[in-house]
């Protein structure tokens, strides 16, 4: 026997994700553009079956609320390979990298980002991922980059302001198809400090169910972040199919 | 003849033997200089144990001593002084005898980083189960009351525990689910390549157990040089630090004594 492996990784319930055991123990996408970290994230390298070389990245739940809901159980975050996604509030795209290695080279990730800051780091992050479409403007007004977004299935939303729901229902409006879903990350004390947390999430579902969402589950994210939940649903399910 | 004189001759120095070949099993050989030390202590001990046993025969027990005032007896039985004992550990109560506030604060925030390079991935799965809180949103009552979480998320009842990934059933039947297990050596049969994905399971699994061991470690060091730092900025601030204060002593209704410092109000111009 050969030195042996010192990483074990197991696919995940979603497609295009994994799990790396050993030595780490953590959540891995398989990179896109091997050799490459975006935001100093470390890489793994795993031998596969066939002899090949396989390199994985390092999805930091402690960072990304997506990994955190990955982590804490949802049955489905509705990003896979192929999945067109819109992603509002992308940041610097440490999160919307991950989201571009699991959607793959079918798929494609428009990243919405108000500041120009942080906005930078996130187009030259897109200049080596093709699959991944920054778009430096506001949310809040959709009309604004309507001619470079496509339909999507999937929007996902971690914008952190009082009224997230309504930007999250505009752009469902102008690029969510009939049936699509939602991930919407909300951190309580951004809605309302003064609050229960419990109370803040309650509130925000009703919001997002009144705008023509149907919520399907909620789950908040300790151990990686506190007052924080991810609602994912579908928008405008048509009835006879639910 | 003059002592310059007598210098200037060589004389053979006095050597004192080592321990002899044969006697090697009882260790390295005394010499008189260890005897002298050895001597000076087991003396010095004699003496203080005549002192004190002298001081015992003639100790007076109508003696009048200060310390008596505070002294008080419960029930026939001394009572132990009330203030805090042990407040610190051996450990604590050395680093700050030795090293001063910035250093330890150095010290507490090195280790804060290096908890954090080292979450970056130990990812604790499976941790914070409880705390957590998982709604599944249902259209009918009738949905709630026949909700079963195995068919719900399609994977085994075993599984459901097992939140940081639990396979579809189908996935559980799909062959290549773990990659780097080590299938690449044609030549061995099945039940030998078996063996060995099991052995590399195993040491996997070892290492696994092992970061999180150190990860732990560094945690709690973290914890104890931050609360050490708090301690020690709190203990210089009553010694050094300016304005008029009041020591507040509180009873707790557990017995336990509480006590914080209180600084007189002063206008800042």
């Amino acid at each position: 026997m050969k030195g042996g492996a010192k990483v074990v990784v197991e696919k995940h319930r979603h497609e295009g994700i994994f799990v790396a055991r050993g030595k780490e123990d953590a959540l891995v996408t398989k990179n896109l553009v091997p050799g490459d970290s975006v935001y100093g994230e470390k890489r793994i390298s795993v031998d596969e079956a066939d002899g090949g070389k396989t390199e994985y990245r390092v999805w930091n739940p402690f960072r990304s609320k997506v990994a955190a809901g990955i982590l804490g159980g949802l049955d489905n975050v509705h990003i896979k390979p192929g999945t067109k996604l819109l992603y509002l509030g992308g940041a610097s795209g440490t999160t919307v990298s991950h989201c571009s290695d699991i959607v793959g080279p079918n798929g494609l990730v428009y990243a919405v980002e108000f500041s120009h800051r942080s906005g930078r780091d996130l187009v030259n992050m897109a200049k080596k991922r093709t699959n991944v479409i920054p778009i430096i403007e506001d949310a809040r007004h959709p009309q604004k980059y309507r001619m470079l977004v496509g339909m999507v299935d999937t929007i996902f939303a971690d914008v952190a302001q009082p009224d997230q729901a309504r930007i999250v229902a505009l752009n469902a409006q102008y690029f969510l198809k009939q049936g699509g879903n939602f991930i919407v990350s909300i951190k309580s004390s951004c809605i309302d400090s003064t609050a229960a947390p419990e109370a803040v999430f309650a509130r925000e579902v009703k919001k997002l169910q009144e705008d023509g969402f149907k919520p399907k589950e909620q789950l908040t994210l300790e151990p990686y972040e506190r007052d924080h939940a991810i609602v994912v649903g579908a928008y405008r399910v048509s009835k006879d199919k639910k | 003849m003059s002592s310059s004189l007598r210098n200037a001759i060589k004389r053979t120095t006095h050597k004192e033997r080592s321990q002899p070949a044969d006697r090697t099993r009882l260790g390295l050989l005394e010499k008189h200089k260890d005897y002298v030390l050895r001597a000076k202590d087991f003396h010095k001990k004699e003496d203080a144990i005549k002192v004190l046993k002298r001081k015992a025969a003639e100790r007076n027990p109508d003696e009048f001593y200060f310390a008596m005032e505070k002294k008080k007896t419960r029930d026939g039985v001394h009572e132990e002084r009330t203030t805090e004992q042990n407040k610190y550990t051996e450990e604590e109560l050395k680093l700050m005898k030795t090293q001063d506030l910035r250093y330890v604060s150095l010290k507490a925030q090195t280790e804060l980083k290096r908890v954090q390079k080292m979450k970056e991935t130990l990812h604790c799965l499976g941790a914070g189960i409880e705390e957590r809180k998982h709604t599944i949103f249902v259209d009918e009552y009738s949905e709630a009351k026949t909700f079963k979480p195995e068919t719900y998320f399609d994977t085994p009842r075993e599984l459901i525990g097992r939140a940081f990934n639990r396979p579809k059933n189908s996935q559980l039947e799909d062959a290549d689910q773990l990659v780097g297990v080590g299938a690449n050596e044609i030549d061995y049969d099945e039940e030998e390549l078996r063996k060995q994905q099991e052995r590399r399971l195993k040491k996997v699994a070892k290492l696994n157990r092992g970061a999180y061991k150190m990860l732990n470690e560094h945690e709690e060091r973290a914890e104890q040089l931050k609360s050490m730092t708090v301690k020690m900025a709190l203990q210089k601030e009553i010694s050094h630090g300016k304005g008029v204060k009041k020591k507040i002593t509180k009873k707790n209704k557990d017995g336990t004594v509480e006590s914080y410092f209180v600084w007189k109000q002063i206008r800042k111009r």
